[in-house]
């Protein structure tokens, strides 16, 4: 069966009899002929015999590599931000900001490649810019150069600014499970002023799978 | 022979009982202004009111910029908000018809047959909104075991109310509604723990308040807020929190 999580960036694909491994392509370099059997994300619907909706899988996948009943879980994608929260086993929140939490790992991919920069070699800086959403953030950084820092100083601030904004959307909890491609941002990761534990960007593709062994 | 054309009368939030006894009669028609009766943009309303407010009222200034009326009864007690005291104001500034506000704390129960009963939620609210024009309790319905919960006031765009299964029961300020009380805060407060409820208000209402914190009082609960229409992110919130909370089949 061909799973699919159409992200706005990038497509994790995996084919439950032939892969070992998920895939990830880059969106626009997926073949326009595609179809999955089941998918979720931006195209789903378009894209696949069957779709579920993102929120659906991050819990369904959360479910199964937390194997805790109390947890929250909070996706980061390219152009939005996702949480779900478990307490005793059940789902007692979510929440999905598609608007104000708007191009977030777009907006720090961006940042990375027009600025050369190399997320692994930049510390974690001391604050972070008062932010709320990656368009409205860059302002902050074009301020922060003329007024005499690094472009490299001016793009950590952001990143925190950005992780402390995903942080206090989730609720401001003690403890945060991370999805997404950010997972992989060192820089994004310490900058969450909490415990955080980074399950990768295949979390939704996990709850695809769960999804379909239920149905069997 | 002529006919006689009918007087207009344009009515807020859920009048009292005795104000409606008075309007309603044959050389009448009533028009509910929360809902909407045009089709224009709700920018046309920011002469008046700014962008960022309550999507019902909005929704009551478009409707009277558009329909010519002869009066308006809006309520502005405690069975609707300060929002609607404010926008009583400015209904009088614009308009050359009379404006009577009203403080509806009826407390007659009509009952609640519609929102406990099996019925597409979607039809329970057009019921129960269109009984805003009614004098009359609706006839007796059979209850049905509720699998999920709807708290909150008619939402400005009903197309949300599809996700949720028959079986649904309605509580909060509908459930209010329907009863003719609308300014019973008890029975606004009143829920199901045993039931997964979405607790709905329109964005920039008073009404976010109460449903927050009712969300959070209660043991399987979505806090959820709109504006104008439901996007994508609003209607995945409640298809993933009905499914994650074992509520199967939405539409059966």
């Amino acid at each position: 069966m061909l799973l699919a999580d159409f992200g706005t960036s990038y497509c994790k694909i995996l084919d439950t009899e032939q892969d070992r491994e998920p895939r990830i392509i880059a969106t626009r370099d997926l073949d326009a002929a595609f179809i999955a059997d089941l998918a979720t994300g931006h195209n789903a619907a378009r894209r696949s015999r069957r779709s579920i909706n993102e929120l659906t899988a991050l819990a369904r996948g959360g479910e199964r590599l937390i194997g805790e009943r109390d947890f929250l879980l909070l996706d980061c994608g390219s152009r939005d931000i996702k949480y779900v929260r478990y307490q005793g086993g059940r789902v007692t929140d979510m929440g999905w900001n598609a608007e104000c939490g708007a191009s977030m790992g777009f907006t720090i991919e961006l940042l990375a490649s027009y600025y050369q920069i190399d997320y692994n070699t930049l510390p974690v800086p001391e604050t972070g810019f008062s932010i709320t959403c990656g368009v409205l953030g860059m302002s902050h950084i074009f301020d922060a150069v003329v007024s005499g820092s690094s472009e490299s100083e001016a793009v950590a601030k952001f990143v925190r600014g950005i992780a402390l904004n995903a942080y206090r959307f989730a609720g401001s909890p003690a403890k945060l499970h991370l999805s997404g491609g950010l997972c992989d941002n060192p820089l994004f990761v310490g900058s969450f002023p909490c415990e955080l534990i980074p399950l990768g960007r295949f979390v939704l593709l996990e709850g695809l799978r769960a999804s379909m062994e239920q149905e069997r | 022979m002529t006919l006689r054309k009918k007087k207009k009368i344009g009515i807020v939030g859920v009048p009292p009982l005795a104000v409606l006894r008075e309007i309603i009669s044959p050389e009448t028609e009533i028009i509910d202004l929360d809902e909407p009766q045009v089709r224009a943009s709700l920018d046309l309303t920011a002469p008046h009111l700014p962008r960022v407010y309550c999507a019902i009222l909005r929704t009551v200034v478009l409707n009277v910029l558009h329909l010519e009326l002869d009066a308006i009864y809006i309520d502005v007690g405690p069975g609707k908000c300060d929002c609607a005291l404010h926008v009583a104001t400015i209904l009088r500034d614009m308009l050359d018809i009379p404006v009577t506000a009203t403080r509806n704390q009826d407390t007659e129960s009509f009952g609640t047959p519609l929102c406990r009963t099996r019925m597409r939620l979607t039809d329970k609210l057009l019921a129960i909104t269109a009984g805003v024009r009614s004098i009359s309790p609706h006839p007796p319905l059979p209850p049905c075991r509720p699998t999920a919960g709807f708290w909150g006031v008619p939402p400005r765009d009903f197309s949300l109310l599809e996700l949720f299964p028959d079986t649904t029961h309605v509580y909060g300020w509908t459930r209010c509604m329907e009863n003719k009380t609308p300014a019973d805060l008890k029975l606004e407060a009143h829920v199901n723990p045993a039931v997964p409820t979405v607790f709905f208000a329109q964005s920039f209402c008073a009404k976010t308040a109460l449903a927050r914190h009712l969300a959070a009082r209660h043991p399987q609960a979505l806090y959820l807020d709109c504006d104008v229409s439901a996007g994508s992110s609003v209607r995945a919130k409640i298809e993933a929190f009905l499914e994650l909370s074992g509520v199967r089949n939405a539409r059966s």
